[in-house]
C-alpha cells in the first residue's frame, strides 16, 4: 500500500521551485535591478490582436515598425528590443497584459494602448511603477494630470468637439446621437456637445449601445429613424463600425439622415468591410492619408510598401510615437538612458514633425493640431475619405 | 500517531513551506499570478461548497465575488485602507446579496438552479457595467489605494507583501471553511447533496439549509473579491463575467466536486495554465484550459482529489513494480 | 395604437428574424438536454463553425451558398457525431462532467478557428442578389432578413412536423420522456442519442450559415450563442420542440423589441426574462410530461 508517490511529487515540485531561484530574483530580498545598463532598449507595443478593435492594432503596430524600419531598428542611435503584448477588448485583459509588460518583461517604455477602459485601467499601473507610456489612441478626457502617460493622438472628445459647430450651422433640425457606452463613447459625445449647443443645436436624443457586446442596432436604429431628427452623431470604431454603417444603410437611415461621426468610423480597413453603405458618411479627423506634406508622402509610401494599404490615423499616431521615443531617447542619454531620464526627456521635445503637419504638446500631454472634415466619396473605383475642408485646431 | 497521519502532517508541512517560500524564490510577475492563484482559491472554495458540499452547481458566484471586489475597492477608495475594515464590509455585501438574491436561486434544484444562478451573475455583470457612477462602468475601477495591514503603516505594494496578506487570509477562510464542514449544518447539507426528499422526508427544512449555504457561500465569494481588489488595485465588470464563473466551475470539478483542498488545487491549476503557460504559448491560454478540462474528465473522473484509486489507473506500471516486493 | 405599432413595426419583424435563427440553435440543444441529460455547452462552437464556413466560402453567388450549406452540413453532422462519441464514456456521471468536457472541447476548438480565420469578428456579406433593402410597409427592412424569416420558418415547420408527426419523432419524444421504457421495448437508445445529437448539431451548424449575416463569426460568439441557446432552452422547456420555438421567439422580441422600448436597460432584459419565467414555472413553459 503506498501513497510514496504523492509526498514524492510534492518534494520534488518544491526542489523543481528552488531550482528556478536560479533564473530569477525574488520579490523578497531579491537584487534591484540596475539602472540604465545597457543594452537594446525594451519597448513594449499594447496593442489588441483579437476582439473588435484587433484592426486598430494591426495598424499602429505596422505604424511602429514603419519608423523603425527607415531607422535600422533603432531609436536615439540605441538597438531596440519590442514586446508585443495583446491588449484585447476589455479593461481587464488590457491590464493583465500592461502587467505582464511592466513587470515580468520588464520593459523601458510602453506605447500603444487603443482602448479608453483600457488606458484607465494602467494608468495606476504606470504612475506607480514610472515607466513612461506613450499612448497612441487611446486617450479619456479624465486623465489630465498624468506624469507618465503621454499621447501621441488626441483627446477623446476633440473629433466631436471639432465637428459640433459646424453641425449646427449645418443641420435644420434635430440630432440623434448614438455612441457605444463607453469612455470613449461618452467624451465623443461630450465634446459634440460642448460645440454643438454653443452653436444653437438641437438635440433629438442621446442613446449608448451595449459595448462591446451590440451587434445587431437594428432596434436603436429604428428608434432614431422614427424620431424625426434630420442628422445623426455616431461614434463607433473597429468591428462595431463595421455593423453599423452596414446596418444604417440596411435599415433605410442612408440618405434620409445626414450621418456625422468621428472620423474612426470609416478610418482604414473597416472601410473596405462596409463598401457602399459608407457613401456620403462625414468623418472628423487629424489626419488623411492625402494631406499634402513630403514627410506624409514618403509615410504613405513607405506604409504602403510594407501592407499594401493606406495609412490610417492609428498608423499615423503610431509612427509618431516611435519618433517621440527617438527624439527623447537620443536627448536623455542614449545608452544610458532609463524610464525615468526618457520620460523628462519626452516632456522637453519642442515640437514634432509629422505625416500630419507640425505638432506640439498640450499641457496635458496631448498634440495640438489641425482637424479635418472628410466626407466618404469614390476614388478611382473605390470608396475613401476625402478631406473637405479644415475645422481648426484644437 | 498512525503512519498514515505522519504522511499526512508531513505533507501539510512541506505545502506550507512551499507557500511560505514563494516571494523568495519567484520574480514579481509570477509572485502576482500565486497571488491571483489564490484569490481564485477563494472563490472556488465558495463555488464548492455549494456545487460540491450541498448538490447545488452554481454559475452565479462571481456576482458575489464582484460585489464583494467593488465594496472592497470603495472602502479602500472613500474610506478606509485598513485591510481588514475592507474584508469585513466586502463579506457583509456578500451576505447581504446572497440574502436578497438566494430565495429567488433556492426555487429551483440542479438545471434550474443553474440557470437562475447564471442570469444572476450575468445581471450582476450587467449591472456592474452600467453604474457608471457607482462602479466606474465599463471602465472600471481603478485609484484603490495600497491595502493597510496594521493601523498607522505603510500600504502594500511589493508584491510579495500582497502575497503574504493574501495567503494569510485565504488560509483563515480554508480553515473557516473546515470547520463548517465539520459542523451540523455542513453535514446536513451533503445529505441535501445526497438525497433532499429523504432528507425532507425526515423533518429537515431544506430550504433553509439551502439558503444558508447560499448566503455562506456569497459571504465567502465576497471575501475572494475584496482580496481581488487589494491585489489587482484595479476592478471591472470582466472580473464578475460568465468567464470567471464558469472557470470556477471548471476548477471545482477538476480539483474533485466535494474537497475543499481540491477546488484550491483545482484553482491554481487554472490560473497558471492561463496566466503562465498560456503566455508562453503566446496568448493561446484557452485551447490550454481546453486541454486541461478535458484530460481532466477523462483521465481523473473524481478530480485531482478523488482518492489514489484513478491515480494508480493511470499509472499501471508502477503498480507492477509495487507489487513486487516493495515495502511501505 | 397604431402610431406605436408603426414605429416598431421594424424591430418586430427583425424579432421573428432573430427568433428563428434562435431556434435552429436551441431545438437541438433542447432534444439532447431533455433526453439524454446531456448538457453540451459546445453546442455554439456548432454555430460557430458554421458561420466561419459561411465567411469563407460564401462569396456572394448562390452557388458560394449552397458550397457553404453543405460544408455546414457535414460539420454539423460530423461534429454532432463526434461530441456524442465523447460524451458517450461518461454517461450516468452527471452534468458537470459533461459540463466540463464539452466546455473544454468547446475552447479547443474555438482557439483552432481563431489560429484558422484570425481573431476578429469577420462581418459577412449574403448572396449579392439577396443584399439590398427593400420597403415593407413603407419601411426600410434588409432583404436577406426576409429571406432568412421564410427559410428558417419552413425549417421549423419542418423539424416540428417531422417531430409531432413521424414515427421517427414519436419515438423521439418517447426516449425523451422514458428512456428505459423504450430501451425495454427493444430499441436502441444510443442510436436515438447519435441520431438527435448529430440532427441537432448540423441544424445548428447550418444556422449558422444561413444566419452569419445577421451574427457574424468571431471570437467570443460561441459563448455569446451558447448563453441564448440556453436561455431559450430553459423558458420553453427541456425536450420540446414546440417549446423552443416559442421561446426563441420569445426571446428574439425581447432581444429586438424590448430593446427598442427600453434602450436603457438593454443588457438586463434578456436574464431578465428568463428570470421571470424560472420564478413562474420553474420546469419551463412547455416541458413535456416526464415518467
Amino acid at each position: 500500500m503506498t501513497a510514496r508517490r504523492t509526498p514524492f511529487l510534492i518534494a520534488a515540485a518544491a526542489a523543481g521551485a528552488l531550482a528556478l531561484s536560479a533564473c530569477g530574483g525574488g520579490t523578497l530580498g531579491g537584487g534591484e535591478e540596475e539602472a540604465g545598463s545597457g543594452g537594446p532598449i525594451k519597448i513594449g507595443l499594447l496593442v489588441p490582436q483579437s476582439g473588435v478593435y484587433k484592426s486598430l492594432g494591426d495598424d499602429m503596430k505596422a505604424g511602429f515598425e514603419v519608423y523603425l524600419e527607415e531607422h535600422d531598428n533603432q531609436l536615439g542611435g540605441v538597438e531596440v528590443e519590442v514586446i508585443l503584448a495583446d491588449e484585447g477588448e476589455t479593461a481587464d485583459s488590457g491590464k493583465a497584459a500592461a502587467d505582464k509588460l511592466v513587470k515580468q518583461d520588464e520593459v523601458d517604455v510602453v506605447t500603444g494602448v487603443v482602448s479608453s477602459a483600457v488606458m484607465n485601467g494602467v494608468v495606476d499601473l504606470f504612475e506607480t511603477s514610472k515607466i513612461p507610456l506613450v499612448g497612441s489612441n487611446a486617450s479619456p478626457t479624465t486623465l489630465t494630470d498624468a506624469t507618465y502617460i503621454w499621447r501621441t493622438s488626441y483627446v477623446n472628445d476633440q473629433p466631436g468637439e471639432a465637428l459640433g459647430a459646424y453641425v449646427a450651422e449645418q443641420v435644420d433640425g434635430s440630432v440623434y446621437f448614438l455612441a457605444a457606452d463607453y469612455q470613449a463613447g461618452l467624451d465623443e459625445v461630450t465634446g459634440f456637445k460642448r460645440s454643438f449647443d454653443a452653436a444653437g443645436g438641437e438635440t433629438a436624443d442621446e442613446v449608448y449601445t451595449p459595448f462591446p457586446g451590440t451587434t445587431n442596432f437594428q432596434p436603436f436604429l429604428s428608434n432614431a429613424k422614427s424620431s424625426g431628427a434630420e442628422a445623426l452623431f455616431s461614434f463607433y470604431a473597429g468591428g462595431a463600425a463595421v455593423e453599423f454603417v452596414k446596418q444604417y444603410d440596411q435599415f433605410g437611415l442612408l440618405g434620409e439622415i445626414d450621418h456625422y461621426s468621428a472620423g474612426f468610423l470609416t478610418e482604414g480597413g473597416v472601410l473596405d468591410a462596409q463598401g457602399e453603405s459608407a457613401l456620403g458618411t462625414f468623418t472628423a479627423m487629424n489626419y488623411n492619408f492625402d494631406l499634402d506634406n513630403e514627410l506624409n508622402a514618403s509615410f504613405v509610401e513607405a506604409y504602403e510598401a510594407k501592407t499594401g494599404l493606406k495609412p490610417t490615423t492609428y498608423a499615423m499616431a503610431s509612427y509618431d510615437a516611435a519618433h517621440v521615443l527617438d527624439l527623447a531617447i537620443e536627448a536623455a542619454g542614449g545608452e544610458d538612458a532609463d524610464s525615468e531620464s526618457i520620460n523628462a526627456a519626452i516632456g522637453e521635445i519642442e515640437e514634432v514633425e509629422s505625416p500630419r503637419g507640425t505638432w506640439t504638446w498640450s499641457e496635458i500631454g496631448t498634440p495640438v493640431q489641425t482637424w479635418y472634415l472628410r466626407e466618404v466619396q469614390e476614388v478611382d473605383g473605390g470608396l475613401a475619405n476625402v478631406v473637405i475642408q479644415e475645422l481648426g485646431e484644437l | 500517531m498512525s503512519a498514515l497521519q505522519v504522511r499526512r502532517s508531513l505533507l501539510v508541512g512541506l505545502v506550507a513551506f512551499g507557500l511560505l517560500m514563494v516571494p523568495w524564490v519567484f520574480g514579481a510577475f509570477t509572485v502576482s499570478t500565486f497571488t491571483r492563484a489564490l484569490v481564485f482559491a477563494v472563490l472556488a472554495m465558495a463555488v464548492n461548497l455549494l456545487t460540491g458540499v450541498a448538490g447545488m452547481p452554481t454559475l452565479g458566484q462571481a456576482a458575489y465575488f464582484g460585489v464583494g471586489a467593488y465594496a472592497g475597492a470603495l472602502v479602500s477608495i472613500h474610506w478606509s485602507e485598513l485591510g481588514v475594515v475592507q474584508l469585513v464590509v466586502a463579506t457583509l455585501a456578500g451576505v447581504v446579496a446572497a440574502v436578497l438574491t438566494g430565495p429567488l436561486a433556492i426555487r429551483g434544484r440542479g438545471v434550474a438552479f443553474l440557470m437562475i444562478t447564471l442570469a444572476i451573475g450575468e445581471i450582476g455583470h450587467s449591472a456592474a457595467g452600467r453604474l457608471d457612477a457607482v462602479t466606474g462602468g465599463t471602465d472600471g475601477l481603478s485609484g484603490i489605494r495600497p491595502v493597510v495591514v496594521l493601523p498607522g503603516s505603510e500600504g502594500l505594494v511589493n508584491e510579495g507583501l500582497i502575497y503574504y496578506y493574501v495567503l494569510v487570509v485565504a488560509v483563515l477562510a480554508y480553515l473557516g471553511v473546515g470547520v463548517l464542514l465539520r459542523s451540523p449544518f455542513g453535514l446536513t447539507l451533503r445529505g441535501l447533496r445526497d438525497n433532499e426528499a429523504r432528507l425532507r422526508a425526515v423533518g429537515y427544512r431544506t430550504d433553509a439549509y439551502a439558503l444558508g449555504a447560499y448566503v455562506y457561500a456569497g459571504g465567502l465569494a465576497a471575501l475572494a473579491g475584496s482580496l481581488w481588489a487589494s491585489s489587482q488595485r484595479f476592478v471591472a465588470p470582466g472580473d464578475m463575467g460568465f468567464e470567471i464563473a464558469a472557470l470556477a466551475l471548471l476548477a471545482v470539478i477538476v480539483g474533485g466536486v466535494g474537497s475543499m483542498w481540491g477546488a484550491c488545487l483545482g484553482a491554481a491549476l487554472v490560473v497558471f495554465t492561463r496566466d503562465y503557460f498560456g503566455q508562453i504559448v503566446s496568448g493561446h491560454a484557452p485551447l490550454l484550459l481546453g486541454i486541461l478540462f478535458v484530460l481532466a474528465v477523462y483521465l481523473l473522473p473524481k478530480g485531482i482529489a478523488g482518492g489514489r484509486a484513478q491515480w494508480r489507473s493511470l499509472f499501471p506500471a508502477a503498480r507492477a513494480a509495487r507489487t513486487t516486493g516493495e515495502t511501505t | 395604437m397604431t402610431g406605436w405599432f408603426n414605429a416598431h413595426f421594424v424591430s418586430m419583424v427583425d424579432g421573428v428574424a432573430y427568433g428563428l435563427l434562435l431556434f435552429t440553435l436551441a431545438v437541438g440543444l433542447s432534444l439532447v438536454f431533455g433526453m439524454m441529460d446531456v448538457l453540451n455547452l459546445a453546442h455554439g462552437t456548432l454555430y460557430l463553425a458554421g458561420a466561419y464556413a459561411a465567411y469563407a466560402l460564401s462569396d456572394g453567388s448562390w452557388l458560394g451558398l449552397v458550397i457553404a450549406l453543405a460544408v455546414g452540413l457535414v460539420v454539423g453532422l460530423v461534429g454532432g457525431g463526434l461530441l456524442a462519441a465523447a460524451v458517450a464514456p461518461l454517461q450516468g456521471r452527471g452534468h458537470l462532467d459533461q459540463a466540463a468536457l464539452t466546455l473544454g472541447i468547446s475552447l479547443i476548438a474555438a482557439e483552432v478557428m481563431v489560429m484558422l480565420f484570425g481573431a476578429e469578428v469577420l462581418p459577412t456579406a449574403p448572396p449579392a442578389a439577396l443584399g439590398g433593402s427593400v420597403s415593407l410597409l413603407g419601411h426600410t427592412y434588409p432583404v436577406y432578413r426576409l429571406a432568412f424569416i421564410g427559410i428558417a420558418a419552413v425549417l421549423a415547420a419542418l423539424v416540428y412536423l417531422a417531430f409531432e408527426r413521424s414515427s421517427v419523432g414519436a419515438l423521439v419524444r418517447a426516449t425523451v420522456a422514458d428512456r428505459d421504457m423504450v430501451r425495454a421495448m427493444g430499441v436502441d437508445t444510443r442510436k436515438v442519442l447519435f441520431g438527435v445529437f448529430g440532427f441537432g448539431a448540423a441544424l445548428a451548424a447550418v444556422g449558422g450559415v444561413l444566419g452569419a449575416p445577421i451574427i457574424a463569426p468571431g471570437p467570443g460568439i460561441d459563448e455569446r450563442v451558447l448563453v441564448l441557446s440556453l436561455v431559450v432552452v430553459v423558458i420553453g422547456g427541456l425536450g420540446s420542440v414546440r417549446g423552443a420555438l416559442l421561446g426563441a421567439l420569445l426571446i428574439g422580441q425581447v432581444q429586438t423589441l424590448g430593446v427598442a422600448l427600453v434602450p436603457s436597460y438593454a443588457p438586463f432584459l434578456l436574464f431578465g426574462a428568463m428570470l421571470l419565467v424560472l420564478a413562474l414555472r420553474p420546469q419551463g413553459l412547455f416541458a413535456p410530461g416526464r415518467a
